[in-house]
């Protein structure tokens, strides 16, 4: 399956691999238990479009970031299939996963970079799946891979600090940088978990107005889970809600009325539901 | 003014209640009663005669002119052996400095194997770590004297001794400090379809350097004061001259060596120290 990876990408020159076709997801019953004995995911089946902006939302405990991490195999499925990009992400295993893997930019709530580096090197992270080991461990970057990762930095506003310690920035900066990561993979799609969570709301709509710019104009397929519905109407094309493991909405974004998210939410909406500006 | 006028302000809306009463406290407090009773039966045991090491305090004060005798010495140090000690000490150095350099690039491939977040393949860290426990169990000093015999006398069984000394505890250290650190960088270096050499390369490396190399300044000092006392089993470095003069007797030329080692140490921790500040 690697091998039909590495194809589709072979023909891509620098030229246009900064635009790859964006990746559908498709998911079959799927079912997560964990060791424990929770159910975090109950029977999901969705079809999400290339180039989409899916906004996933649900109470903390619903399932969602268990569900992000099916799409790349972080979190392993206990039954059903989950596709991305027409690859059986729930079969790929070792040099498959990892291939898939490096086609699917993924954002966390608290940023998850190495601290210490350089927000260069953190954003050429982004490209292990792309360089062989050896380059990677000898830090001898091709002219290529820091071409990119330039070009992600710039994306988001963050070149001019690509020599700076990834623990010196602000979180909303940190965040920036953790979307050039995911950028300079120049994936299909990107998953973004709580992306915003830890931020203040002017912080938090400008690292979501990043998120949107990645989806309009490089096209990118974006799933991004929030606990918030104005966020969710705001940036997303299409929410889906989750509720104890199970899809309870699926449907445009911007016509779910307050009574669509107490429906996902399973009670009235709260103060502390929404963002606000 | 009674106690209760003065109370009365600092918390309103009390009067009248009952004063608050924690919940019970939690049985077991023998516990500790109990520990300090088995500290001092074992301190006892170990003093009795007939069974323990019979620490007899009388000999201090028999002997007490053949101490005497010997701190004089020692608070008279030979300042003319000098030019002597200066080769094994710069000895005592180098093989300090080297076998802290070998130990540092030994310990940083084996750091990662041995921790948790870093290695996930339980059999290979169970056999990192069991290696470890049984290379950390040894003393230096019982390395140095079974390396004499198998090299020969010199700085090389000293280098030897303390390199492995030096990894076992830099390797627990570390793996320890890594094992605590935040796993989110790492989750995400996996999340970008690295292999986990790629992933320890690129993340945890960064993130473990200061505290690998604050590590690897404490043993330089260990090394220094241990290197000191190999020489004693013929491991090369200052020991082999204090096993010279300590046979003949020559307190005073010991003290300028005592001497020496000190002030080496307290140069070497005023460095490291400020080489720490850097750091962290």
């Amino acid at each position: 399956m690697s091998v039909g990876l590495r194809a589709a990408q072979g023909t891509a020159t620098s030229d246009d691999v900064a635009v790859p076709a964006p990746w559908p997801v498709r998911m079959r019953d799927v079912v997560v238990r964990y060791p424990n004995g929770v159910t975090a995911l109950d029977g999901v089946s969705l079809d999400l479009e290339p180039g989409e902006m899916v906004a996933v939302v649900g109470l903390s405990g619903s399932g969602k970031s268990s569900m992000i991490r099916t799409l790349n195999g972080l979190v392993p499925v206990t039954s059903g299939t989950v596709e991305v990009g027409g690859h059986d992400v729930t079969a790929a295993r070792g040099r498959a996963l990892r291939a898939l893997r490096g086609e699917v930019g993924m954002i966390f709530q608290s940023f998850n970079l190495a601290g210490r580096a350089t927000v260069l090197q953190n954003v050429l992270v982004g490209r292990v799946a792309h360089a062989p080991t050896w380059r990677t461990l000898l830090g001898a970057h091709t002219a290529q891979d820091r071409a990119v990762a330039y070009e992600a930095l710039d994306r988001v506003g963050m070149l001019d600090r690509a020599w700076h310690r990834a623990s010196h920035l602000s979180g909303g900066q940190q965040q920036r940088v953790a979307i050039a990561r995911a950028l300079a993979q120049q994936p299909r799609a990107v998953l973004a978990d709580e992306p915003v969570a830890s931020l203040d709301p002017p912080t938090a709509h400008g690292v979501m107005a990043d998120l949107r710019r990645v989806n309009r104009e490089l096209g990118i397929t974006v799933v991004v889970n929030l606990h918030l519905l104005d966020l969710a109407r705001e940036y997303g094309t299409r929410l889906v809600g989750l509720r104890a493991g199970r899809v309870v909405y699926d449907g445009p974004a911007a016509d779910a009325s307050d009574r669509v998210f107490e429906d996902i939410y399973g009670r009235s909406i709260r103060p502390d539901d929404v963002l606000g500006s | 003014m009674s106690a209760a006028d003065v109370a009365a302000p600092v918390r309103p809306g009390r009067a009248g209640r009952p004063a608050p009463v924690p919940p019970a406290r939690p049985a077991g407090r023998w516990k500790a009663a109990a520990g300090w009773a088995a500290v001092l039966a074992v301190t006892a045991l170990t003093l009795a005669p007939g069974i323990g090491v019979e620490v007899d305090l009388g000999a201090i004060a028999r002997n007490w002119r053949n101490g005497a005798d010997k701190i004089v010495a020692l608070l008279q140090p030979d300042w003319s052996f000098f030019p002597r000690t200066v080769g094994p000490l710069l000895e005592t150095l180098q093989m300090a400095v080297v076998a802290t350099a070998v130990a540092g690039i030994v310990s940083l491939p084996l750091s990662l194997w041995a921790a948790r977040t870093t290695n996930p393949h339980r059999l290979l860290r169970g056999a990192v770590r069991g290696v470890l426990n049984v290379v950390r169990a040894v003393p230096d000093l019982l390395y140095a004297a079974v390396l004499v015999a198998m090299v020969g006398v010199g700085a090389l069984p000293g280098i030897l001794a303390l390199v492995l000394f030096d990894v076992g505890i830099v390797v627990k250290l570390v793996s320890e400090q890594l094992e605590a650190a935040d796993t989110g960088a790492l989750e995400a270096a996996r999340a970008a379809g690295g292999t986990q050499l790629q992933v320890n390369r690129s993340v945890a490396v960064p993130d473990m350097l200061p505290g690998f190399w604050n590590q690897l300044l404490y043993v330089l000092e260990l090394n220094v004061r241990a290197s000191s006392v190999l020489g004693l089993v013929g491991a090369g470095g200052m020991g082999l001259l204090i096993d010279a003069v300590r046979s003949f007797y020559r307190y005073d030329q010991l003290s300028l060596i005592i001497l020496e080692i000190l002030v080496v140490v307290l140069v070497l921790e005023a460095v490291s120290s400020a080489a720490r500040r850097r750091l962290l």
